[in-house]
C-alpha cells in the first residue's frame, strides 16, 4: 500500500503536521524474478522549507532510508538528484527543495516467491527553513498485489532520473594551491557558461561552501577553484563533486566526476596489474640494461668496452673499477638530475610524461645536433685536442676518472630519445609516484643502463675475451658513427612532424653548418691572425646553426598517418562510450619507435582492419607528438607516463547494460593479441 | 585631496565594509584565538585565563533537535562532567542572536542549565556572534577541545552519527572523550578534524 499523500489544501489553515510528505514509488506494481526496478521516495517539501544532499553543507543532516525486504532482495544505494545551493547567512547548505524524489535500484532474486510482497522504509529526514524539525516515518511499498497492479509511474521515475547528476569519465585531479581547493578537468561541454557552474563535493570540510567558485581554462583543461576548508587532504586518494552548468538550452545540466589527488594514480581500471615497487624497480633495470642495444647508446658502450679490453692484462685493475664507478655514477646522477627536472615541472603544474623533452622541437633538434657531432667525431672528421679532450679518444682509451664519469652523463643524454619497452610502465608508475620513489626508479634505471660496463670493469676476465686492440679498432670506432648518424636523421624526421618541412630544413641547415664549423677548426691555419679569423667564422657558424632551431610546433597533424580511425578527444571517447560499441583507443607519438612498430605490425594490417569492421569498434588515435595536457591526463588514468598505451573497451552487455572493465593492452602488440583482445 | 587619492580611500573603505561579518576559521594545531565574553553571572571570561588547563567549547542552542537529542539522552552532561572531572574548563557558548532560535537571557540560560543537570564550568552569552565567527561555529552542538599550551587540538561534532535520534548515540564513537583519552596518555589526537553536525548556528 502506497503511504498516500495529504491534500496540499489542509494545510493553508494551518501549521502542517508534516513539513514533508513523504510517498515511496515503485516504477511498476508487478516483478518478476531477476529483475531491476526503480524505486523512488517522493519528498513533497512545505514551501520555504528545505531537506538536504549527501553532503549537507555547513549544517544539517542528510535524509536515511533503512530497508526491510525479503530475502536476496537487494536495494542500491541513494542516486541523489543534483542538489541547490541554499545560504543561510554566514552558512551554506546543499539541498533541495520544492518536490524532490531520491531513487534507489531494487534488484530481486533468480528465484522469488508468487504472492505481494511487502517492502519497508524507516525514513528519517531533516527538514529546516530558520529551524530544524527531524521527521521520522514507516512506509511501505507492495508489490504484486493483485488488488492493485495498475501503478505506472514509469514516466515519473525515468524524468527523475534526468535530474541525477551524469557520470563523467573525464579524468580530473585534485591539489591544494594558496589555501584553494583546485579541481582540474581535462575537458568540459563549451556549451556550459562557465559563470555558471557549480560545485558541490560529496565529502564534507574539502572547501568553504560559501566562498565563491573561481573558473579559468588552460589549454582545454577546466580548472575550478574554490577556498579550502579545514579537513586535511593528506587522506584522501580520490573523491567525487558533482558540478552543475546552465547549457546553450537554458537548462541545468549535472555531472559527476571522479576526482583523484594529485600525484596519485587515478582510478584503476587496468586489467594488467599495477607493478609494486619492487616490479617497477625489476623493470626499470631491465630496461635500462636493454637500453644499452639501442642505436644511440651502443656505440658509447662498445667503445668503452673496448677501452677496458686495452688494460685487460694489466696486473693493477684498479683504474679499471675505478672507472666502471666512475661511469656509473656519471649515468645514475644524470638520471636522477632528470628525475628532478621531472618532478619539479610536475610540482609546478606543468602535465607532463616521459618523453615530453621530446615534445619540445628545439631539445629534439638540440639531440640530433649532438648524436651528429658524436657521429662526426667518430667518423674522425675531427678531433678535439687539448684542453676539451678527445672525446673519440677518451671512449676508447680513457679510463680516467673524470673522463668515465663524463661518458656516463653522455650516455644517459643520448639514451633519452631511445625508450625501451619496458621503460614505459615503470617510469609511468614513477612519476605518478611521491618524489622519493619516482627518484629511485630512476637511479635504478640508470644502473641497469651503466650496468654492463660496471660488470666488465670489475671482470677483467670478460675483458680478456674481447678482441685485442688493434688496427680494426679505429675501424670500427668510424662504423659505430653510423648508428650515431641513423639515430640523428630519426630525430630530424622527428622534427619534420613537429614543425612541418621548413622546421625539417632549418635543422637539416644546421646540421651541415656544424659540420662545416668542426672542418674550420680542423683545418685552422698556423699563422696566428688567419688562425683567430677561423675560429671566429667557426663560432659563428655554430651560432648560425642553433639560430636556425625551429621553435614553433606546427598542427601537422594531417600529415600523420593516422591511415584509419580518428583522433582521439575526451568527447569523443565519452560519446562512443555511451553507446554500446566496442571502443579501441591508441596512444602514440612521432617520436616512438615501439608505437609505430605496433601500428605497422598488428593494428594496420588487413586482419585487424577486418575485426575492427566486423564488430564496429570505434577506433580512436591519440598524437602525443606534441604537448597534449589531454592525452597526458587520459595516460595517467591507466597508471602511465609515456606511450604507447592501448586501451579497449568492451562492447556493452545486452543483459546487464554495463561496459567491461577497461582492457589494457600490453606494449609490444602482436595480430594475435590484438584479436585475442577483442573477442 | 586629488581624485585619485579619494578613489583609493573609498575602495578601502567599501573593502573594509564587505570584510565585517567573516567568518574566520582556525585550523586544528594551531593557537586558539583569545576571546573575551560574558558568562550567565554577568563575570567577564578570557579564554587566556585558563592558560595551563585543556578548555572545551560547546555551542549550544537549547531548541536544536540535535542539542535535544544529547542534552535529553544526558550524554552531553555525562561528557561533561567526565571532562571536568578530569580539570578540563568546559564552556557552553551560545552565539544566537536576539529574536532566533537559541537565544536566552542570562535568567533563562541558568535554569536551563540547572534543569538540564549541565556540568559545565559556566555557560558564555554570545548574541552579537563574535566568539562563534572568531572559530567559524557552524552547527549546533560544534565541539573545540584547546590543550593547556593554547592550541586547537580538535574540532568537529560531539560524535561519529549525525542522525537526530538519540538511539543513535550508542553506537557512535564520542570524539570528545575519545580525544581527551589520547591526550591523557600522551598520544595526539586520532581524528582531529571531524564533520560537525546540527542546526545552523543563529547568528
Amino acid at each position: 500500500m502506497v503511504f498516500a499523500p495529504h491534500s496540499m489544501a489542509q494545510e493553508k489553515a494551518q501549521e502542517p503536521e508534516q513539513y514533508v510528505k513523504v510517498r515511496l514509488l515503485s516504477e511498476r506494481s508487478a516483478v518478476g524474478p531477476g529483475q531491476d526496478i526503480w524505486i523512488g521516495i517522493e519528498q513533497s517539501i512545505h514551501p520555504g522549507w528545505h531537506t538536504y544532499w549527501r553532503n549537507p553543507g555547513d549544517s544539517g543532516s542528510a535524509p536515511r532510508v533503512d530497508w526491510t525486504l525479503p530475502d536476496d532482495w537487494k536495494i542500491s544505494d541513494i542516486h541523489w538528484p543534483a542538489p541547490e545551493k541554499i545560504p543561510y547567512d554566514p552558512l551554506l547548505n546543499y539541498g533541495y527543495s520544492g518536490n524532490v524524489i531520491l531513487l534507489q535500484k531494487l534488484t530481486t532474486p533468480p528465484i522469488m516467491k508468487g504472492g505481494p510482497v511487502t517492502l519497508t522504509a524507516d525514513f528519517e529526514v531533516l527538514v529546516c527553513k530558520e529551524i530544524c524539525i527531524p521527521e521520522f516515518g514507516t512506509y511501505t511499498l507492495t508489490l504484486n498485489d493483485p488488488e492493485n497492479m495498475n501503478e505506472n509511474n514509469e514516466a515519473y521515475l525515468a524524468s527523475a532520473r534526468e535530474k541525477l547528476p551524469v557520470p563523467s569519465t573525464v579524468s580530473a585531479v585534485f591539489s591544494e594551491r594558496d589555501g584553494t581547493l583546485e579541481v582540474r578537468l581535462s575537458e568540459w561541454p563549451e556549451d556550459i557558461a562557465a559563470e555558471t557552474l557549480e560545485l558541490f563535493p560529496l565529502e564534507w570540510g574539502l572547501i568553504e561552501n560559501t566562498a565563491p567558485l573561481q573558473t579559468r581554462m588552460d589549454n582545454g583543461a577546466l580548472i575550478l577553484s574554490q577556498d579550502r576548508a579545514d579537513r586535511p587532504l593528506n587522506d584522501i586518494k580520490q573523491t567525487d563533486f558533482v558540478i552543475t552548468g546552465k547549457g546553450a538550452d537554458g537548462n541545468r545540466h549535472a555531472y559527476q566526476i571522479t576526482a583523484s589527488a594529485e600525484g596519485t594514480p587515478a582510478p584503476g581500471t587496468e586489467s594488467s596489474p599495477l607493478p609494486a615497487l619492487l616490479g617497477a624497480l625489476f623493470f626499470a633495470l631491465l630496461g635500462g640494461m636493454i637500453l644499452n642495444l639501442m642505436p644511440c647508446v651502443f656505440p658509447v658502450l662498445s667503445l668503452k668496452a673496448l677501452s677496458l679490453s686495452k688494460n685487460a692484462n694489466k696486473k693493477d685493475q684498479t683504474p679499471a673499477r675505478r672507472s666502471g664507478l666512475a661511469y656509473t655514477a656519471g649515468v645514475v646522477l644524470s638520471f636522477l638530475a632528470i628525475a628532478g627536472i621531472l618532478i619539479a615541472l610536475k610540482a609546478a603544474g606543468a602535465q607532463i610524461g616521459w618523453g615530453f623533452q621530446l615534445q619540445n622541437p628545439v631539445v629534439v633538434s638540440l639531440l640530433a645536433y649532438l648524436l651528429f657531432i658524436i657521429g662526426l667525431n667518430l667518423s674522425g672528421l675531427f678531433e678535439i685536442s687539448g684542453h676539451f679532450g678527445n672525446v673519440g679518444n677518451k671512449l676508447t682509451q680513457g679510463t680516467d676518472i673524470t673522463a668515465s664519469f663524463f661518458s656516463g652523463v653522455l650516455a644517459t643524454i643520448v639514451a633519452t630519445p631511445c625508450t625501451a619497452p619496458f621503460m614505459a610502465a615503470a617510469l609511468g608508475y614513477a612519476l605518478t609516484q611521491p618524489a622519493y620513489i619516482s627518484l629511485l626508479i630512476f637511479a635504478v634505471l640508470g644502473l641497469g643502463l651503466a650496468l654492463p660496463y660496471l660488470a666488465l670493469s670489475y671482470t677483467p676476465s670478460l675483458g680478456k675475451m674481447l678482441p685485442k686492440p688493434g688496427k680494426w679498432m679505429e675501424t670500427f670506432r668510424q662504423l659505430l658513427a653510423f648508428p650515431m648518424f641513423a639515430s640523428a636523421a630519426w630525430l630530424v624526421w622527428v622534427v619534420s612532424q613537429q614543425t612541418g618541412s621548413m622546421g625539417m630544413l632549418g635543422v637539416l641547415m644546421g646540421l651541415v653548418l656544424i659540420a662545416f664549423a668542426f672542418w674550420l677548426i680542423q683545418h685552422q691555419p698556423k699563422d696566428s691572425n688567419r688562425k683567430i679569423l677561423v675560429l671566429v667564422l667557426a663560432a659563428l657558424t655554430f651560432l648560425t646553426a642553433f639560430a636556425l632551431l625551429p621553435k614553433d610546433t606546427v598542427a601537422v597533424k594531417q600529415q600523420h598517418e593516422i591511415s584509419f580511425g580518428e583522433p582521439f578527444s575526451h568527447a569523443a571517447l565519452n560519446e562512443y562510450l555511451q553507446g554500446d560499441d566496442p571502443v579501441f583507443v591508441e596512444m602514440t607519438a612521432a617520436w616512438c619507435i615501439t608505437c609505430k612498430a605496433n601500428h605497422k605490425i598488428a593494428i594496420d594490417i588487413p586482419q585487424t582492419r577486418q575485426i575492427f569492421a566486423e564488430k564496429n569498434v570505434k577506433y580512436l588515435v591519440g598524437d602525443w607528438t606534441n604537448q597534449d595536457p589531454n592525452i597526458t591526463e587520459y595516460l595517467n588514468t591507466f597508471d602511465r607516463n609515456g606511450v604507447p598505451l592501448y586501451v579497449y573497451y568492451g562492447p556493452r552487455d545486452d543483459v546487464t547494460k554495463k561496459r567491461p572493465q577497461p582492457n589494457v593492452l600490453p606494449q609490444l602488440l602482436t595480430p594475435g593479441i590484438v584479436k585475442d583482445r577483442i573477442k | 585631496m586629488t581624485l585619485k587619492k579619494f578613489v583609493y580611500l573609498l575602495a578601502f573603505g567599501i573593502l573594509a565594509l564587505a570584510a565585517m561579518p567573516v567568518m574566520a576559521s582556525v585550523q586544528t594545531g594551531h593557537a586558539a584565538p583569545d576571546f573575551t565574553g560574558t558568562d550567565v553571572n554577568g563575570e567577564t571570561i578570557k579564554l587566556s585565563d585558563y592558560k595551563g588547563q585543556k578548555v572545551i567549547l560547546e555551542w549550544t542552542n537549547h531548541q536544536c533537535p540535535f542539542v535535544v537529542k544529547h542534552y535529553d539522552s544526558g550524554n552531553m552532561q555525562k561528557t561533561q562532567k567526565a571532562a571536568t572531572d578530569q580539570g578540563v574548563v568546559w564552556l557552553t557558548i551560545t552565539s544566537s542572536a536576539e529574536g532566533k532560535q537559541g537565544y536566552t537571557t542570562p535568567a533563562e540560560a541558568k535554569a536551563i542549565m540547572e534543569e538540564t543537570g549541565s556540568h559545565a564550568t559556566t555557560r558564555i552569552l554570545d548574541p552579537s556572534g563574535e566568539i562563534g565567527h572568531m572559530y567559524g561555529a557552524k552547527t549546533t552542538p560544534h565541539m573545540y577541545i584547546i590543550d593547556e599550551d593554547g592550541t586547537l587540538v580538535y574540532q568537529g561534532a560531539i560524535d561519529s552519527n549525525s542522525s537526530p535520534r538519540q538511539s543513535a548515540i550508542a553506537g557512535a564513537k564520542n570524539y570528545v572523550l575519545a580525544a581527551l583519552d589520547e591526550l591523557n596518555a600522551g598520544h595526539p589526537v586520532t581524528d582531529a578534524t571531524t564533520a560537525p553536525y546540527g542546526c545552523a548556528v543563529k547568528y
